[in-house]
């Protein structure tokens, strides 16, 4: 014990040592803040949707702190509610019916263009459904008329940008720019009070609710992706995933070829050359096809891949590497001291030989972690990573899916390539400063 | 074979020809200094020693472990580390100053074919992948001045001389006892018909038995072929087999140099005293004697003589540093005798 | 010299034997995992009624039968053929080795939905024709990969601690990042902002007429994947090379060899170069085996028509014989990689040669 304290003393004077560490600890303080901040399933809910979860994100948007590098200002997410900025009125016509006109009015001074317009509305009664109205003013007094006589459903989703018969209207222009456009200027929006109007005739039972959703073209701190879902929520989670994941499996995998190695080596024989020869069983299954073809299979679980992987490197090569160092050991005149007072094998394995080469097994481990976390990360860009989990690879699959490169989403893709980058290169970079203090002849260099 | 004049010399099998060399010495050593640059500051290994070495002598340096005996050793041989500082002197072999060599003319005419080394912990002196044969044969293919049958059938002939079975010679280095790897380097210190072979504790890592096979080996070729050794050790026991003249080096320096019989019989320097008091005797009964304290720090050795911290002897003028006093045929550096 | 060719040749002989054991345990491990749920009989079954259907397509007879009558008919000769073929025997150990049998064969029947470029349904064939297309590549990448990495870790080995070294310490940690990763990149680059270089493929559209214009296509459309794997892997080995290079020019018998005055070039290649290889090639071997892992990512990122994409689409498509397929050729290939770094090692190293149960650093 007093050994490693002492060398690790040393340590100081690696910056690159100081330099992973940090960015290590960058990452745990993140993941812990995605864990407390975000918790579990709030991010699941998030990341999988369902009603009305993606309802007020912009879809493929920038992040909002590209606003610096575009001139003017660019468009915000705008949500107008009925029962909060907007106003219902109803007036009762008889039959048991009533009229209700519900506003919803706001403010546009931005510089450009929504990236998408919708109107979800709620309607409640019982009995047929009845038509609604929904008409546009703009600031400088004009109306158009978006619907007359569509029926929206007890709980409806509008996407006015999807119009097509609107947008022939607006001398094919998509609704989102034309509604917005100025008459005298094509290129920019007119600035001004907006109102949107829908009027129908329901029972006076009907409860009733609208809520106008104009898409901003930024947001958020990682913008978001084909979905609408905010990338942040993935790169978040993503550490902890990431992280747990390479740890566990460079624990489950190193911890046991070293004390395999450790015991085939010490008991030498025929028990000695099968351990080796299943090492180069190991080395000869094809590991990342194997595991495809059981993502593919049966299960995609982030657990089930853990353990198949783990269980696939139980005899890794680097086997022979402590091998070599336990074969040395081996010879060391305590061993055979130990031996000469009556030692059992088992003493001899875990008291003398493991603690004796355990230094050398820790910077191989930390370099080994980041090949985990690139292993969970090119299963999640094979279309095989956990379902339901939001990891970094995910977020590249669906880039690369999704033509990020080709549409010029380059935040997309470099967001989570640069954190997998920097979670692995933090890794190698203590990795190898570990190295250059425990390996014992780079010393005499 | 004709000599071309830019080859190196081939093989002579016939020892009566080298007496015909220069009378003057063949090894003249003049204020050879050699520091070394260490993260602390410079390490003064070798720090102004003179010696001379006679054609057919033998030399032995003898002095506690970081004394400089094997930076000496590499000096004579420009073996320089990487992170050398000073390099100086002059270095006479036969009357020529092969300090001022370029390098790829020491490597060419003075490495193995005038002086050649037999190196510490020669256990891992072997290349593991070439064969014995073709190892030990090396220096005379280079430059192609020897064809490749001519060179083994010497490379036979040097392995008769140290007694390795010539069927050896196409064993690979792994496949040999400690004993006789050792022997396998002598071997190949040989091939080249060296004027100086260099030994640095040729038999320190043997056990005593093949220590004293070794040994008698060495008296053997030294008979044979009337080479000179120095022999660096610091076992003075072995070397006393060997040596015709003994060098004591402590702290970098020079402290006395005396012919073999003179030393170990009664050494002059208190140091060289200390030293030979602290070997146990077969037939006197006598108490070994130990030397209190350590050797100075060679990166920066004390102002006078560097051995007065620990000599039982010292007195005022020893703040001073004492230059060699000739004594008899003896140099002593002590100012215990001055004047003689 | 006759002595060093029946040692060689022996130890080659078990070393084959033994890595040719080690495919069948993984192939046989694949067939089992591919058939927990029945997955490979269902196949086999499949096929089995797709023959049929085949054969009775010529029987003049189905004309005068209804569309049941047809089916029930189909349906009986298919349940023959399976208990005929043994199908309702249990799945081990009798049918699982024949599987193992059949698939280290390659003989896997008809893909389910992928074809060769040539129009042949044959996995085999489809499995065939992909695999040089990958070999071009990978070898290229590697054989690249081996040289720039060795002659810089050697050049570097006489610089230690200076400027280019700590560049080279620093960079080192670049390689956790694997090829694929940094082939996006290049794309980004290369592809997308400066447009130099193509984004993907085998050879440019429409193909070239002449040898010359399409080898060239080839060689233009490999640059970019070959610069990812070699980004992918190159400083972490130049590191752990130049670091042996280090140690073993550092070792006694180097330093003899200096003293016998031999000259920097022969003491680097006989008395460095030599005994350094076997760990370097060990380690090149580990490199390797991680190369042929990332080969299957790294061919859907530039679309390179080898035998990982064709896996990917396999997996895409549910094709299970192709799946089964590539992973066999993978374990063949894998084994082959094992076996010629062995038998090199076997030639360049003495001590495993000549026996004595020498150790493998």
């Amino acid at each position: 014990m007093q050994n490693w304290l002492a060398t690790l003393k040393g340590a100081r004077r690696y910056p690159s040592l100081v330099a992973g560490v940090v960015v290590i600890i960058i990452f745990v303080a993140f993941s812990i803040y995605a864990v407390v901040a975000l918790p579990y399933a709030e991010a699941i809910r998030l990341w999988r949707g369902g009603p009305g979860v993606w309802d007020e994100t912009p879809r493929n948007a920038a992040p909002a702190w590209f606003d610096v590098f575009i001139e003017g200002d660019t468009p915000r997410t705008i949500v107008v509610r009925s029962g909060d900025t907007g106003t219902i009125t109803e007036e009762a016509i008889g039959d048991g019916m009533k009229r209700a006109e519900i506003v919803l009015p706001f403010q546009y001074d931005y510089d450009g263009f929504p990236s998408e317009l919708r109107l979800y509305s709620q309607a409640e009664y019982e009995g047929s459904r009845q038509p609604a109205t929904v008409s546009w003013h703009t600031p400088d007094g004009r109306t158009i008329i978006l619907q007359e006589h569509r029926i929206p459903r007890a709980t409806d989703t509008y996407y006015i940008s999807q119009d097509q018969e609107l947008r022939t209207q607006l001398s094919g222009m998509a609704p989102h720019q034309g509604l917005f456009v100025d008459p005298n200027d094509e290129e920019n929006p007119l600035k001004g009070e907006y109102r949107l109007i829908l009027t129908t005739e329901v029972p006076q039972t009907a409860e009733l609710d609208a809520k106008l959703v104009a898409l901003g073209q930024l947001h958020g701190l990682a913008g978001t992706d084909h979905r609408g879902r905010d990338l942040l929520v993935a790169l978040l989670w993503g550490a902890p995933i990431g992280l747990m994941f390479g740890v566990l499996a460079a624990v489950g995998a190193q911890v046991s070829t070293f004390v395999l190695s450790a015991i085939g080596t010490w008991l030498g024989g025929k028990v000695d050359r099968l351990f080796q020869w299943l090492t180069q069983v190991n080395l000869v299954i094809p590991v990342l096809p194997l595991l495809i073809l059981i993502g593919h299979f049966y299960s995609r679980s982030l657990w089930t891949m853990l353990g198949m992987v783990i269980a696939l490197n139980v005899f890794s090569a680097s086997y022979l590497t402590y091998r070599a160092m336990y074969l040395q050991a081996k010879e060391a005149p305590y061993i055979e001291a130990a031996q000469a007072y009556g030692a059992g094998n088992f003493r001899i394995i875990f008291r003398y030989l493991i603690p004796r080469i355990a230094p050398t097994l820790l910077p191989q481990f930390v370099l080994i972690i980041p090949l985990f976390v690139f292993l969970e990360a090119t299963l999640s860009v094979l279309g095989l990573g956990d379902p339901v989990l939001p990891t970094w690879g995910k977020v590249i699959y669906d880039a690369v899916d999704e033509g990020a490169l080709y549409k010029g989403y380059y935040y997309w893709l470099i967001e989570p390539a640069v954190l997998l980058l920097l979670l692995g290169v933090g890794f190698a970079l203590i990795g190898y400063s570990l190295d250059r203090i425990f390996n014992p002849r780079l010393r005499t260099l | 074979m004709m000599k071309k004049p830019d080859q190196r010399p081939g093989p002579v099998a016939d020892g009566a020809v080298r007496l015909k060399e220069t009378s003057g010495p063949l090894l003249k050593v003049e204020d050879v200094l050699l520091y070394f640059r260490a993260t602390a500051g410079v390490v003064r290994a070798v720090d102004g020693v003179s010696f001379g070495l006679a054609h057919g002598q033998s030399l032995a340096i003898v002095g506690e472990s970081g004394c400089g005996k094997t930076s000496l050793a590499k000096a004579i041989l420009r073996l320089l580390p990487r992170n050398v500082a000073t390099y100086e002197g002059q270095i006479l072999l036969n009357g020529t100053d092969i300090m001022k060599f370029n390098d790829e003319r020491f490597r060419h005419d003075v490495r193995w074919v005038k002086i050649s080394m037999v190196s510490q912990a020669a256990m891992n002196s072997l290349n593991p992948v070439m064969k014995l044969g073709d190892q030990v044969a090396e220096p005379l293919l280079l430059d192609n001045h020897t064809n490749k049958k001519q060179a083994l059938e010497r490379a036979q002939e040097v392995f008769r001389i140290v007694g390795i079975p010539v069927a050896f010679l196409s064993r690979y280095a792994f496949e040999l006892s400690g004993g006789m790897r050792q022997r396998a380097i002598i071997a190949m210190a040989l091939i080249a018909n060296p004027l100086l072979v260099i030994l640095d504790e040729p038999t320190s890592a043997l056990d005593v038995l093949t220590q004293a096979n070794i040994m008698n080996a060495l008296k053997r070729i030294k008979q044979e072929l009337s080479l000179s050794f120095i022999f660096i050790t610091h076992d003075i026991a072995t070397s006393s087999e060997l040596a015709d003249e003994v060098i004591c080096m402590y702290a970098g320096q020079l402290v006395e140099h005396s012919s073999a019989e003179r030393f170990y019989r009664e050494p002059l320097h208190p140091y060289a005293q200390k030293l030979m008091a602290s070997v146990p005797t077969l037939h006197v009964y006598k108490k070994p004697e130990f030397i209190t304290g350590q050797p100075p720090s060679l990166l920066n050795p004390p102002e006078g003589c560097r051995f007065a911290a620990r000599c039982t002897r010292r007195f005022e003028r020893c703040q001073e540093e004492p230059p060699l006093f000739a004594h008899g045929d003896e140099l002593v550096k002590c100012w215990l005798y001055e004047g003689g | 010299m006759r002595e060093i060719i029946s040692r060689l040749g022996k130890f080659t002989l078990i070393r084959a034997v033994l890595l040719f054991l080690a495919v069948i345990v993984a192939v046989y491990l694949t067939v089992i995992i591919a058939n927990l749920g029945g997955q490979l009989d269902d196949i086999r079954k499949a096929q089995i009624r797709y023959e049929i259907g085949q054969r009775a397509f010529g029987n003049p007879d189905l004309r005068t039968m209804s569309p049941e009558e047809v089916a029930e008919m189909l349906n009986a000769l298919a349940e023959t053929e399976f208990l005929r073929l043994g199908m309702d025997r249990p799945f081990f150990p009798m049918r699982s080795f024949e599987y193992l049998w059949r698939a280290c064969t390659l003989d896997l029947g008809r893909a389910e939905r992928l074809s060769s470029d040539a129009g042949s349904r044959q996995v085999h064939n489809i499995l065939m024709e992909r695999l040089p297309v990958t070999l071009a590549l990978f070898g290229t990448a590697n054989l690249v990969l081996f040289l720039l990495a060795l002659f810089i870790a050697l050049f570097l080995s006489r610089r230690y601690g200076g400027f280019l070294d700590r560049l080279i310490i620093a960079l080192a940690p670049s390689s956790a990042a694997p090829g694929w990763f940094y082939g996006l990149f290049l794309i980004l680059i290369f592809g997308a902002l400066l447009g130099v270089l193509p984004w993907g493929g085998l050879v440019d559209a429409p193909i070239p007429d002449t040898r010359l214009a399409y080898a060239l296509s080839v060689l233009k459309h490999m640059v970019l994947p070959v610069a990812a794997v070699v980004l992918g892997a190159l400083f972490a080995n130049i590191y752990t090379w130049r670091t042996f290079f280090l140690i073993y020019s550092s070792e006694d018998y180097v330093e003899l060899a200096r003293a016998k005055g031999l000259s920097s070039r022969s003491i680097d290649r006989r008395y460095v170069l030599r005994p350094v290889l076997p760990p370097i090639l060990t380690s090149f071997l580990l490199v390797l085996i991680t190369m042929w892992m990332g080969q299957i990512v790294l061919e859907n990122v530039f679309h390179w028509p080898g035998l990982g994409s064709v896996f990917y689409q396999a997996t895409q498509m549910n094709d299970v014989p192709v799946i089964l397929g590539v992973i066999v050729i993978y374990g063949y290939l894998l084994a082959a990689t094992v076996f010629v770094l062995d038998f090199v090692y076997a030639i360049i190293d003495p001590r495993v040669r000549v026996g004595g149960g020498a150790v493998r650093q």
